[in-house]
C-alpha cells in the first residue's frame, strides 16, 4: 500500500438546493483491486460517480485520480480514467468505429494502433464498422468498454455494468472485469444493487445508504458475519429451545429456525439435536439479502 | 482543437441535417423564381412596353396617388415617401434595380429571406448541437475525456459557426444556380444605389454612392451571415440550457416569428427596439428601405444583435462548464 | 467517399466563413465611412433617348384626379374608355401611360415635368391628354364657397402662368403630339350659387383656351356642356369627381377629335 492510491475519495459531500445528498463519502482503491459500491436504488451511488468523473462538482472534499485532483488538475486526472455511467450511450448514427474515433481524438495520448487493440479486445471486430444504432445491448456495452479503456486508464468507473444482460452477458462480462484487473493491473469501481453481483466481482465492499458509507470492508469478512444457517427439524419447538440454549434464534415463515452461522460449533448443535430426539431434516447455509445486510448493517434502518 | 471540431462537423454530417437544408432551398428557390418570373411576366404584360422606366415610372405615379389620399396611415405615409425618393433617385440615375438576372433574384431572395427563412434553417442545425448529446446521454462521455469542457463548447460553436458559413453559401450557390437557367446569369456588374439614410420621414441622399451588383450581393450575404451567426448563438445559448430539442425551437421559432410580426406593428412602442428580433433585417440599411422603428440605423442594429450574441455566448460557456450533469 | 464529404465541406465552410466576414467587412467600411462621395455613373445603362415604338399610338396622359379616374367604379376614367374606343375604332396598338397624380395643382404638373422620365415619356408620345386646374380652381371644393373673386382670380393668374409654362415645356419636348387639354365643369351646376359658380368655370375655361390657342395643335378640351345639365347623373358619390357615365362622355368627346385627328393626318 505504499504506492499511490489509483482512487482516492476523501470527505465528500454534495449539497442540492440546502438538501444534503451526500454526506461526506471517503473510499480509497489500491491498483489491481476491483471495488464493490454497493447500496440501493437513490442510496448516491450514481451521484458519487458522477462526482468522480466530474460531471457534478462536490460542494466539500477531494477526488484524486491516479494523485491528479479531478478539480484542479481536471485533464491529468480524467488522463487516468475510464468510464460507463449508466447505460452506455453512444451515437447511434455513427459506426463503432466512428464512435471510438471520435473519443480516441479527444485525447492527442491515444495512437491509433490502441483502437485496434481495445476492438480485438472486446470482440467486437466483425461489426465495428456496422451503425451502432444497428447493435444489440450486449454489443453497446462492450462498446462502451472499448470507449472506457482506450486511453489505457488505471481507474475503470462502471456503473451498473450488467444491467439488461442475459446471464450468459452477466457472466462474460463479470470474468472480463477480473481479467482487467488481474492482467492490466486496473483498478475497478463497480457500482450495483445487487449483491450477489459484487460478490462474486469484487474484492471490497463499501456500502452506502442515505448518502453515506456505512461499511468499507472485503466481502468475505462482510459476509461472513451476517451467513446464517437454516434449520428444517421436528418437533419444531424442541429444536427451538434446544438451539436457542446455544445461540440466537428466529423462526422463519415456512416452520424453519435460523441461526448465525458458526463453522465449529455447528457440529455440536446438530449432535446435540440428534441425541434428544429431534430430526434434523435438512440443515443449509445461506447468504444474505442485500436487505438483510442493510437491516444488520444500519441496525434496523429500511432501504427507502 | 481542430479535431474536437472535426469530430463536430462528423456528427452534424452525419445527422443529415445539413443535406436536409440544402434540400429545402434546393426546393424552395425554384418556387420564388418562378413567382419572380410570373411577376415580371405580368408586368410586361400589363404595360404592353418592356422599358423599365415606364413601369418604374408608374410605380412611382402609384405611389404618388397613395400619398394623395388622406385616409392613409402616417407610418404608411413615411414609408412610401421614403421609397418614392429612392425610386425617382434611380430613375434619375438610370439605374434599374430590378433588372432580371440570377444576381438580382439572388439578392431579392436574400433581402426576403433574412428576417425570417435563414434564421429557421440556422435554428434547425443548431438546435440540438448540445441539447442532442444532453437528451441522448453521450455528454457523459464527452465530458470525462482530458479536455475541458470551455473547449468542448467551443469546438461545438466553431462547428456552428462553420455549418452557417456553409448554410449561407448553399443559399447563394443555389439561388443563383437553379435562377440562373430562368433569367440568365449575367449582371454582376449593373450598378445600385447604397448609402441611402432614413432621418425622420426624409431620404438623406448625401452618403449614396454606386456599388457594383456583385460588390452589394457581397455586402449583403456579409450581414446575413451575422445575422444567422446572432440567431445561431442565441439557439446555442438555449441548446445548451435545455435538454429538450424541440423546446429549443419552440421557443426560437416563437421569438422569430414574434420580430416578424412585431416589425409590423411595434411603430409606436419604442423600445422594442431593443429586441433582437425586430433589428434582423439589415439588408434593408443598405438598399435604404424605412426602419420598422424611428432612430433605428444599421449601426444600432448591428451593436443590438452584437450585445445579444456576446450576452448569449457568455451564459452559453458560463453555465456549460459550471453546470452539474445528471 | 464518406471521408472526403467531411473534408470537402470542412474546407468548403471554411472557406465562406471567410468570405462572409470579409463581405461583412466590406459592409461596414461601406456604409460608415463618410467619406464617401456620390459619383456619377460613368456609363448610362441604356440610352436614355427617346424611341418611338412604331406601329403602336402611345397616349401619355398627365394631370390630376379626372386624369388618373377618381369615382370612376373600373378606376379605368377618361383615359381608360378613350383607349378602349381607339381600340375599336382603328387596328393600331394603343400604349396608354398614365401619370396622373390625384390633386395635382399646375404648379405640381411643372415640377413633375422636370423629372427626366417623364420628359422622355413626353418625347415618345404620339397623344397627350390632360387635365389640370380644377385643383387650383377648386381645391377640393372648397374654395367656391366664398365665392371671393378677388382671390378667385388671383388664383387664375398664377395657374394661366403656370399652364403656358406647362405648354411650352411640352412643345419643346414634343413638337409634334397633339395635346388635348380637357377643360373643366361646374360640379356645383346644380347648387344655390349656380350661375355665379358656372360663370366662374365659364371664364376659367375660356381664358385657358385663350391660352392654348396661342399655341400650335394644342386643343382645349370643353366639356362644360356635359355636364351642364343633369350633372347629378353624371357625379360620383362625392358631389366633384364624374362617375363611369360622366368619364364615358369625356371620353367619347377627346375620341372623337383623335380620330379627326388621325384621319387627317393621312389625307
Amino acid at each position: 500500500m505504499s504506492q499511490v492510491p489509483a482512487l482516492e475519495v476523501d470527505n465528500l459531500t454534495k449539497k442540492i438546493k440546502g438538501k444534503q445528498i451526500i454526506k461526506g463519502v471517503s473510499f480509497t482503491l489500491v491498483p489491481g483491486e476491483v471495488f464493490g459500491f454497493l447500496g440501493p436504488n437513490g442510496a448516491g451511488k450514481t451521484t458519487t460517480i458522477r462526482m468522480i468523473v466530474g460531471l457534478i462538482s462536490p460542494t466539500s472534499g477531494t477526488i484524486k485520480i491516479g494523485g491528479k485532483n479531478v478539480r484542479t488538475e481536471f485533464t491529468e486526472a480524467m488522463r487516468h480514467l475510464g468510464c460507463i455511467v449508466e447505460n452506455p450511450e453512444l451515437y447511434p448514427y455513427l459506426t463503432g468505429w466512428e464512435n471510438l474515433e471520435h473519443f480516441a481524438k479527444m485525447d492527442r495520448s491515444i495512437p491509433r494502433s490502441r483502437l485496434d487493440e481495445v476492438v480485438t479486445l472486446v470482440g467486437l471486430t466483425n461489426r465495428i464498422h456496422d451503425r451502432v444504432s444497428t447493435y444489440s445491448l450486449g454489443m453497446r456495452q462492450r462498446l462502451g468498454i472499448a470507449q472506457a479503456l482506450l486511453g489505457k486508464p488505471k481507474v475503470l468507473i462502471l456503473d451498473e455494468p450488467t444491467n439488461g444482460l442475459d446471464p450468459a452477458g452477466i457472466r462474460e462480462m463479470r470474468e472480463f472485469i477480473r481479467q482487467l484487473a488481474r492482467e492490466e493491473n486496473l483498478s475497478v469501481l463497480v457500482s450495483s444493487h445487487l449483491l450477489s453481483e459484487i460478490q462474486l466481482m469484487c474484492d471490497r465492499v463499501a456500502i452506502i445508504s442515505k448518502g453515506a458509507v456505512l461499511r468499507t470492508d472485503s466481502v468475505q469478512n462482510l459476509l461472513a458475519e451476517q451467513e446464517r444457517v437454516i434449520w428444517k427439524a421436528e418437533p419444531l419447538p424442541l429444536a427451538k429451545q434446544l438451539l436457542s440454549e446455544e445461540t440466537d434464534v428466529t423462526e422463519g415463515a415456512d416452520g424453519t429456525l435460523i441461526t448465525l452461522y458458526n463453522e465449529p460449533l455447528l457440529p455440536d448443535w446438530n449432535a446435540k439435536l440428534v441425541k434428544r430426539g429431534v430430526r434434523v431434516k435438512e440443515m443449509r447455509t445461506q447468504l444474505p439479502s442485500l436487505e438483510d445486510l442493510f437491516l444488520e448493517v444500519t441496525g434496523g434502518e429500511s432501504i427507502d | 482543437m481542430i479535431n474536437l471540431v472535426r469530430n463536430e462537423m462528423l456528427k452534424l454530417l452525419r445527422k443529415k441535417r445539413l443535406y436536409v437544408i440544402i434540400l429545402i432551398i434546393a426546393f424552395l428557390v425554384p418556387l420564388f423564381t418562378y413567382a419572380q418570373f410570373k411577376e415580371i411576366q405580368e408586368q410586361r404584360e400589363k404595360l404592353g412596353n418592356q422599358d423599365w422606366r415606364t413601369v418604374l415610372q408608374q410605380e412611382i405615379t402609384d405611389t404618388q396617388n397613395r400619398l394623395s389620399s388622406s385616409r392613409i396611415q402616417d407610418e404608411w405615409r413615411k414609408y412610401l415617401k421614403i421609397r418614392l425618393s429612392q425610386q425617382q433617385y434611380y430613375l434619375e440615375n438610370d439605374i434599374d434595380p430590378r433588372a432580371p438576372g440570377a444576381p438580382t433574384f439572388m439578392r431579392i431572395f436574400v433581402e426576403n429571406s433574412i428576417d425570417l427563412l435563414l434564421p429557421l434553417l440556422v435554428m434547425v442545425i443548431v438546435a440540438d448541437l448540445v441539447s442532442s448529446e444532453a437528451s441522448g446521454g453521450t455528454i457523459k462521455l464527452l465530458l470525462t475525456r482530458p479536455v475541458k469542457r470551455w473547449r468542448i463548447l467551443l469546438s461545438k460553436y466553431l462547428a456552428m459557426l462553420l455549418s452557417v458559413s456553409f448554410i449561407v453559401l448553399s443559399v447563394a450557390v443555389l439561388s443563383y444556380g437553379i435562377s440562373g437557367v430562368v433569367f440568365g446569369y449575367g449582371g454582376w456588374n449593373m450598378p445600385l444605389l447604397t448609402g441611402f439614410t432614413v432621418s425622420g420621414d426624409e431620404l438623406l441622399t448625401d452618403h449614396v454612392h454606386i456599388v457594383p451588383q456583385w460588390q452589394y450581393i457581397l455586402m449583403e450575404f456579409g450581414l446575413v451571415w451575422y445575422v444567422c451567426m446572432i440567431v445561431g448563438t442565441l439557439t446555442f445559448m438555449l441548446s445548451v440550457l435545455l435538454r429538450s430539442t424541440a423546446a429549443v425551437m419552440g421557443i426560437m421559432l416563437a421569438s422569430l416569428i414574434a420580430g416578424a410580426i412585431l416589425a409590423n406593428m411595434v411603430a409606436s412602442w419604442e423600445s422594442a427596439k431593443y429586441f433582437f428580433m425586430v433589428n434582423l433585417n439589415l439588408t434593408n440599411y443598405v438598399s435604404g428601405m424605412a426602419t420598422p422603428i424611428e432612430g433605428m440605423s444599421l449601426g444600432f442594429s448591428m451593436s443590438v444583435l452584437a450585445v445579444w450574441g456576446i450576452a448569449g455566448f457568455i451564459i452559453a460557456f458560463v453555465t456549460f462548464s459550471k453546470r452539474d450533469i445528471y | 467517399m464518406k471521408k472526403y464529404t467531411l473534408t470537402i465541406v470542412s474546407i468548403v465552410s471554411i472557406a465562406a466563413t471567410l468570405l462572409w466576414l470579409f463581405g461583412l467587412g466590406w459592409t461596414l467600411q461601406d456604409q460608415f465611412s463618410a467619406t464617401k462621395k456620390m459619383e456619377q455613373p460613368k456609363v448610362k445603362t441604356e440610352s436614355s433617348t427617346a424611341k418611338k415604338q412604331e406601329g403602336t399610338l402611345t397616349i401619355f396622359a398627365l394631370g390630376d384626379s379626372l386624369t388618373r379616374g377618381t369615382g370612376d367604379a373600373d378606376g379605368k376614367g377618361y383615359t381608360g374608355y378613350l383607349t378602349d374606343r381607339l381600340k375599336d375604332k382603328t387596328n393600331q396598338d394603343i400604349n396608354l401611360l398614365n401619370t396622373a397624380i390625384k390633386g395635382e395643382t399646375s404648379r405640381g404638373l411643372l415640377k413633375q415635368l422636370q423629372q427626366s422620365e417623364i420628359q422622355r415619356q413626353t418625347k415618345q408620345a404620339d397623344v397627350i391628354v390632360m387635365t389640370i386646374g380644377g385643383n387650383d380652381l377648386f381645391q377640393q371644393g372648397a374654395a367656391l364657397e366664398s365665392l371671393d373673386m378677388n382671390a378667385i382670380n388671383g388664383k387664375k393668374q398664377i395657374y394661366l402662368n403656370n399652364v403656358k409654362k406647362i405648354y411650352s415645356q411640352l412643345r419643346e419636348l414634343n413638337k409634334d403630339a397633339v395635346i388635348y387639354h380637357v377643360g373643366l365643369y361646374n360640379p356645383f351646376s346644380n347648387m344655390p350659387d349656380a350661375s355665379t359658380t358656372s360663370s366662374i368655370v365659364r371664364d376659367w375655361n375660356f381664358q385657358s383656351a385663350e391660352t392654348a390657342a396661342g399655341y400650335e395643335n394644342i386643343v382645349y378640351v370643353p366639356t362644360f356642356d356635359l355636364f351642364q345639365l343633369q350633372v347629378e347623373n353624371y357625379l360620383y358619390t362625392d358631389q366633384f369627381h364624374p362617375n363611369t357615365e360622366g368619364y364615358k362622355l369625356i371620353a367619347e368627346r377627346v375620341a372623337s377629335l383623335i380620330n379627326f385627328e388621325q384621319e387627317e393626318k393621312k389625307s
